[in-house]
């Protein structure tokens, strides 16, 4: 879901905590881990025994919505994998305007990179879109897996190389791009998102205001929609 | 005839709103055995069990949102719902009356609480049903079937015991009212006090009941309260409702499609890659367009 939708399934409330509730979180943990795992293996290529050795210690919880992870002017001391839900990292400018600087949904990393690198304070705010389950990876991990494994140095490069490039194209769709050209990369990244999140806060990520953004969807619906 | 036994009696879950003028219990998929690949063609039931609304001048409800592949099926029980849709369609629907949303290839709509009865406030109670489409008819035409309660096919029981609504489907030799893409049977049974009624259908066919109000004795041993849903086996082909007090009973009982399901918010394809083309035909306008 939900992101308001007719009668979304999975639009539920939070639940108590009831016995069977505690036994949903034990599943929740086990099966966020072994997504992670997953990730791991195929993603850097680390081996079973190196991902058992790796994720030993690692923690998972669960945030509710509107939850943070991260304040600004904190430091950073985490990269957060989504196992499930949604994540939104933003800053905050004189006005009390919200600029949504990244999505993170199902099996993305979000973190202030260079505050956890730098140990700097950090210029974002990290909260939760959606209830979520995330797995929380230190510095020690990160270090633990760069002294275990040459493969995980070259997918971390990778990694990093990525968020380059994807910063370097989201610098030249703001600075250049049209307001469609803006959403048709968005939609393009996030699918399922235009289903996810308010319309203001994707207005908001691309710099356009919500009017903008309603205008760009009504015209291409204008080109696009074919009735039957 | 075999008897068909109760498999499970399922309790109404903790309520949650969709949007902000429904507030439901989610039995199908998310209650306890009551999943998609169980349920099939039922996809989704959710139950605003009787809900006092007070008055508001802005009406309630969920902003425009899309659906593709599937059915939607509203059976208002009390107040009354105003609906919009990307083709220009719209309509309101009131107590006793259906309406039977053929999704199918997409569109966006929007639903609301009509105009006078958000005014005045009132109870609220509706289920919302989505029926799965067969493959073959999922990228078909939307259209609508407005079914009021005066067109509803009825079986009068004997002695002012009740009435059997046929919906969809059959029962006691009377064809149901709306057309639908694959066996689907949908009743609502309004029963007096101490009236009885048998229904039958194929045992391969998945079957539950809903009490909607009083309370009910099924296949004369297990009492089944209001809000309550009985999900059978598929052992047999009957069962019988007897009524505890006057009551109302939604039946419902569909042919399985047995075809694979890749489901994902308001989109229920057969493939993954037809999820993705669902959300990349929404994301670029092709449901249309529709004021909030």
């Amino acid at each position: 879901m939900k992101h308001t939708h007719a009668l979304f399934p999975h639009h539920l409330p939070p639940k108590k905590i009831t016995p069977s509730t505690f036994y949903f979180f034990l599943f929740t943990f086990h099966s966020a881990l072994e997504n992670f795992k997953t990730y791991l293996k195929e993603k850097a290529h680390l081996t079973v025994d190196e991902v058992a050795e790796l994720t030993r210690e690692l923690s998972v919880k669960t945030v509710g919505k509107s939850d943070f992870l991260l304040h600004e002017g904190e430091v950073c001391h985490y990269s957060f994998f989504v196992d499930k839900g949604l994540l939104r990292s933003y800053t905050i400018d004189e006005g009390g305007k919200e600029h949504i600087i990244q999505f993170a949904p199902e099996n993305w990393f979000i973190t202030d990179r260079s505050s956890a690198y730098f140990m700097e304070p950090s210029q974002l705010t990290i909260d939760a879109i959606e209830e979520s389950t995330v797995v929380f990876l230190d510095n020690t991990f990160m270090e633990k897996a760069r002294d275990l494994s040459k493969e995980f140095i070259r997918y971390n490069e990778k990694a990093l190389h990525n968020f380059i490039r994807h910063q370097q194209q989201r610098i030249n769709l703001l600075l250049s791009a049209t307001a469609e050209q803006r959403y048709l990369d968005f939609i393009s990244l996030y699918p399922d998102l235009m289903l996810r999140v308010p319309q203001w806060m994707i207005a908001s990520y691309l710099g356009l205001t919500p009017e903008s953004l309603s205008r760009v969807r009504k015209e291409l619906a204008r080109k696009n929609f074919k009735p039957q | 005839m075999t008897k068909r036994n109760i498999e499970i009696v399922v309790p109404p879950r903790e309520p949650h709103f969709v949007g902000d003028g429904f507030r439901v219990h989610n039995f199908i998929p998310g209650g306890f055995r009551l999943d998609m690949e169980r349920m099939d063609p039922f996809i989704m039931l959710d139950y605003n069990s009787k809900f006092y609304f007070p008055p508001s001048e802005t009406p309630k409800g969920v902003s425009v949102h899309p659906h593709r592949g599937f059915e939607t099926v509203t059976i208002a029980y009390k107040g009354k719902v105003a609906h919009h849709d990307s083709f220009g369609n719209s309509g309101i629907i009131g107590e006793g009356d259906v309406q039977w949303m053929t999704a199918a290839s997409g569109l966006l709509h929007k639903e609301y609480h009509e105009e006078n009865f958000s005014k005045a406030g009132g109870d609220f109670q509706m289920v919302q049903l989505w029926v799965n489409l067969p493959a073959k008819d999922k990228m078909s035409k939307p259209k609508y079937q407005a079914i009021t309660n005066a067109d509803i096919a009825k079986y009068q029981l004997p002695s002012n015991n009740g009435t059997i609504e046929i919906i969809a489907g059959e029962h006691r030799d009377i064809k149901g009212t709306a057309f639908t893409f694959s066996p689907v049977n949908v009743l609502n049974a309004r029963l007096s006090k101490n009236a009885k009624e048998t229904f039958s259908f194929a045992a391969s066919y998945n079957t539950v009941l809903l009490v909607i109000e009083g309370s009910i004795k099924v296949n004369d041993t297990e009492t089944v309260e209001t809000d309550h849903l009985v999900l059978f086996e598929n052992d047999g082909e009957s069962f019988t409702v007897e009524a505890a007090d006057n009551s109302v009973v939604l039946i419902l009982s569909g042919k399985p499609l047995n075809e694979t399901i890749a489901a994902h918010g308001p989109f229920v394809m057969n493939t993954r890659k037809e999820l993705m083309e669902a959300f990349d035909d929404y994301n670029k306008g092709k449901f249309g367009y529709l004021e909030e």
